[in-house]
């Protein structure tokens, strides 16, 4: 029996286009590791479920991993809800499990008895390090003094945006307004940016997904706005581009995937994906990708024992990963930096790279 | 920014009205809550857009998408909702809620999981007056809905189908024994309020730029909040609960910036209603 | 020694059949149409989440807790419901439904899109109970619900349930006090719902506004109707069939939800009364099969 990795993601539902990206990607990975020889001479198995962004199933799925298929490791493509739910399962199971994109603090965290979930792990930012790092450009290199918010509510548009502003205020600039739109399924976002305009901020910090960036951006364009459009890794997507056409230009966002990175992983990792998907990747399959790797990589290193590959988990130092340099996981939370990427000519280009450590940096829980 | 926020309400209150009031003709005279009449709006929206990719006209592309949703209105109603007639209300309620399941996964199947963007140029040019604002798509909204609205006034009140229509919509029995063919009566009434859910798909995918498989989800049941509080079935009823809808969400949002979700602020609304006039806004018992 | 996983299974049905069961109450007996029973089943499940995480409250008095704010809400709601009738009832239903999920989402106080985490399983005898245990505990208290259900379905307010259902207006002739038993199954409805969700939230562990909404009702009712609106067991079929087709279907993932679409416009298309309905293919099959062997001439 050859190693094991598993992704549960939502192929069905509301996310389905995400669960589309991540497995894309990870399926990428896969093949890149097995036409290598796989993990010492074996080739890795992929399992993939449906999670339909149902907790319930995720919980199903996560016993059936367990058990059933007796995995030798989880890589989640999925978002908080169904995440959340199993890392107390996988967790108690003893079994690794690194998280793609998922943003809530209790993925790594036991809130209950207040203690980090030691077997889990997370490869995208915690929403408050991303915000405070987009922040920490808009009011040093943006020079931004007049700040208006706009996110979306749930558990990312929420972290996000107070780690956004929390850093903003620290660092001497005003936040004239905070509006949260429903997630998901809002569009007509006119009324909100009227609001804005009426401030006329220098700078304006938007969070959504691709759908309610494009629609912020060409909405804002619409309505005669000029401000700069500050975004996070939401906007992370081709799909942005194609909806926002024109108004994306200048669109500036924070996210983990430099497109301009020279280094021949990230490079390859485009092409081939550009090659075998005929579109382009986004941020939510580099990601999935690199969790998927990052749990091949320590694999590799351990053998198919759980406790083994926790160790060599808790052990990465500067892992060259495809959404950058992982100098180490802090209680489950990566350490890396936030690329700051800028809309040129209809594509994504490197602006600048946020390494202060004292923003990137997860905070220690007690 | 009053001013902005009015156009900004009444637009998209015109698309709820568009798509609300082939829901209300529909439960007029059938007495079903079409759930499906959003999958048939998202229906009309990604034939709309098909059809604009294959031919590169705008104003093509609508009627190619209202009729699309006109035909698929039509097998809905022959296929499922008349044989179930005589059955407990029910039945053709949850018919509906598994069709339009199925439809919204059969559009993520065909046409993919991710967002199509409807890049269309209309041709007719923004309009601004100081700080007042009016894009081309709120023109073209506003435009089609008020055509729209005309016809289906002209069409209710002037000519002999419209009539029966009406008079079917009272009283299907008494209307059947003066010799109106009450079925084709009803088929009429499917292809043209689901020809309107078309129209609306269209227009919203050209608004928002976006055309994707969930897009009737959430006016799958706030067309419904709008259709009760208007009065089920009453058609000036519905347009007046669209528009009011539509400005009471961008003032809660833009105005009074209350962080309520926009999309309980129908249902609060008629809930509030139902209590003093449980017949719902202009409605009769 | 059952497997995690086959007992995820089981509590998931468990507590599927009983807010099917409960919902039935409300449809099936009253004869009144709710699209919003996921709003009971979450008002139960954060009731319980926070007197069991803020209020420091155990499982054995939160879980009942929850059932009773959530028969309470269910009263308050039922009178200015009934008000309204059919259409507009199963459409008020629904609104409540989608304000209910506003006020866990708006309200900071229940957690807002963060959710509810630390709801863990019950203690018992000094230690936390097994899953295969709480399957145990779940299943004993909808066998008694089930009980309590027949009982009810024999006495005189299964009676006027029934008269309200087939007619209001003679029901209310003949001096049955319509408003007062439709109440009654409103109570009862919301109540057990609230209770299943108070089983539900220590189960997952971590609720969030999401998992009681407008798409949570549907399922309720499919399971309902699935089974056969107004029957006994319909209710329980609906839940087995409802909580094993995701896990059988798994393989052919990417059609999944479309099947369970078509299955439910099929099935009230071509069997309105569901599968255990008095006019279902199964029900004639079975009456003809217990009539063959009883008589074999």
């Amino acid at each position: 029996m050859g190693p094991y990795n598993i992704l549960c993601m939502p192929i069905t539902g509301p996310a389905a286009a995400d669960g589309a990206s991540a497995k894309n990607a990870v399926e990428q990975g896969l093949k890149e590791v097995n036409d290598a020889g796989g993990i010492k001479g074996k080739k890795v198995n992929l399992i993939i479920y449906d999670d339909r962004l149902n907790p319930q199933e995720a919980v199903a799925i996560a016993n059936k991993l367990i058990e059933k298929d007796r995995v030798v490791g989880v890589a989640s493509g999925s978002y908080s809800g169904p995440t959340r739910v199993t890392a107390p399962i996988f967790q108690k199971a003893g079994m690794p499990m690194v998280a793609g994109y998922a943003v809530h603090p209790d993925v790594t965290w036991d809130p209950k008895e207040k203690k980090p979930n030691d077997f889990c792990f997370r490869n995208g930012f915690l929403g408050e390090i991303e915000g405070a790092a987009a922040a920490e450009f808009a009011v040093k290199n943006l020079k931004a003094k007049k700040i208006s918010l706009i996110f979306m509510d749930n558990d990312f548009g929420r972290a996000i945006s107070s780690g956004f502003a929390a850093r903003a205020e620290k660092l001497g600039a005003t936040i004239l307004s905070k509006q949260m739109y429903k997630f998901p399924g809002e569009k007509d976002f006119r009324p909100y940016l009227t609001r804005i305009k009426e401030g006329n901020p220098d700078l304006i910090f938007a969070a959504g997904y691709y759908n309610e960036a494009a629609s912020i951006c060409r909405q804002a364009k619409e309505l005669g706005i000029t401000s700069q459009i500050l975004g996070e890794e939401g906007f992370d997507s081709p799909k942005f581009l194609e909806i926002a056409g024109p108004a994306a230009e200048g669109v500036i966002i924070a996210t983990n995937l430099d497109r301009d990175d020279p280094r021949p992983l990230v490079q390859n990792f485009l092409k081939n994906y550009r090659k075998a998907y005929n579109e382009d990747a986004d941020m939510v399959g580099a990601s999935s990708y690199d969790a998927f790797m990052i749990l091949v990589n320590a694999i590799g290193k351990a053998g198919t024992d759980a406790k083994a590959i926790q160790k060599a988990l808790l052990g990465t130092k500067d892992y060259n990963g495809l959404t950058g340099k992982i100098s180490r996981f802090i209680q489950g939370e990566v350490v890396k930096p936030v690329q700051i990427q800028v809309v040129k000519g209809g594509k994504f280009h490197r602006l600048g790279v946020v390494d202060n450590p004292e923003v990137i940096t997860p905070p220690t829980k007690k | 920014m009053l001013w902005q926020q009015l156009a900004n309400g009444i637009a998209i209150g015109s698309v709820y009205a568009l798509i609300s009031l082939g829901l209300t003709m529909v439960y007029g005279i059938l007495r079903i809550l079409h759930v499906a009449h959003a999958g048939i709006y998202a229906l009309g929206a990604y034939v709309g857009l098909f059809s604009f990719r294959l031919i590169g006209n705008f104003w093509l592309s609508l009627i190619v998408g209202m009729a699309g949703a006109a035909i698929a209105g039509y097998f809905v109603e022959r296929l499922l909702y008349t044989p179930l007639l005589h059955l407990p209300r029910i039945a053709p309620l949850i018919v509906s809620i598994g069709l339009f399941t199925a439809l919204e996964e059969a559009f993520r199947i065909v046409a993919g999981p991710h967002t199509l963007a409807y890049n269309a140029r209309v041709g007719l040019g923004d309009l601004s007056i100081g700080s007042f604002h009016l894009t081309e798509t709120q023109i073209l909204i506003l435009l089609v809905t008020l055509a729209i609205l005309i016809f289906l006034w002209a069409f209710l009140t002037k000519t002999r189908t419209g009539l029966a229509m009406r008079a079917c919509a009272q009283d299907p029995e008494t209307t059947s024994s003066f010799g109106v063919n009450v079925s084709a009566i009803i088929a009429v009434n499917f292809l043209i309020g689901s020809a309107m859910a078309g129209a609306a798909g269209v227009l919203i995918g050209v608004y928002d730029n976006q055309v994707w498989p969930t897009m009737g989800s959430i006016p799958a049941y706030k067309a419904l909040a709008i259709v009760v509080l208007g009065g089920l079935g009453n058609i000036p009823g519905t347009v007046l609960a669209s528009i009011v809808v539509g400005l009471a969400e961008t003032f809660f949002i833009g105005v009074l910036a209350i962080p309520f979700p926009r999309d309980a602020v129908a249902f609060v609304a008629m809930i509030l209603v139902l209590m003093f006039k449980p017949y719902g806004l202009l409605g009769k018992a | 020694m059952i497997s995690g996983y086959l007992v995820t299974i089981l509590i998931t049905i468990v507590i599927y059949a009983m807010l099917a069961h409960s919902l039935n109450i409300i449809t099936g007996h009253a004869g009144q149409i709710s699209l919003g029973h996921a709003a009971f089943f979450g008002i139960g499940a954060y009731t319980s989440a926070m007197l069991y995480t803020e209020a420091g409250f155990p499982f054995w008095t939160s879980v009942p807790l929850a059932a009773v704010v959530a028969g309470i809400v269910g009263a308050l709601l039922g009178v200015p419901c009934l008000r309204v009738r059919d259409d507009f009832l199963a459409i008020t239903t629904m609104g409540i439904n989608f304000v209910v999920e506003a006020i866990f989402l708006y309200i900071p106080f229940f957690g807002g899109a963060m959710g509810i985490g630390g709801i863990n399983l019950p203690k018992w005898f000094g230690r936390e109970m097994t899953k295969p245990e709480y399957f145990f505990l779940i299943l004993v208290v909808f066998v008694f619900f089930l009980l309590l259900d027949r009982q009810l379905g024999r006495s005189w307010i299964g009676l006027a349930w029934a008269s309200i259902r087939e007619d209001e207006q003679a029901a209310g002739a003949m001096g049955v006090d319509v408003v007062r038993f439709k109440v009654l199954a409103f109570i009862l409805g919301s109540a057990i719902a609230g209770l299943a969700g108070g089983f539900y939230a220590h189960f997952l562990t971590f609720i969030m506004p999401q998992n009681f909404g407008f798409g949570q009702s549907i399922v309720i009712l499919s399971m309902v109707v699935f089974g056969g609106i107004g029957t006994r067991w319909g209710p329980i079929a609906g839940a087995i069939i409802l909580g094993v087709l995701p896990e059988i279907s798994r393989p052919i993932m990417e059609y999944r939800t479309l099947i369970y679409g078509v299955l439910l416009l099929g099935m009230m298309r071509f069997q309105p009364g569901g599968l255990l309905g008095p006019e279902s293919i199964l029900s004639k099959t079975f009456q003809r099969t217990i009539y063959r062997l009883v008589s074999p001439e």
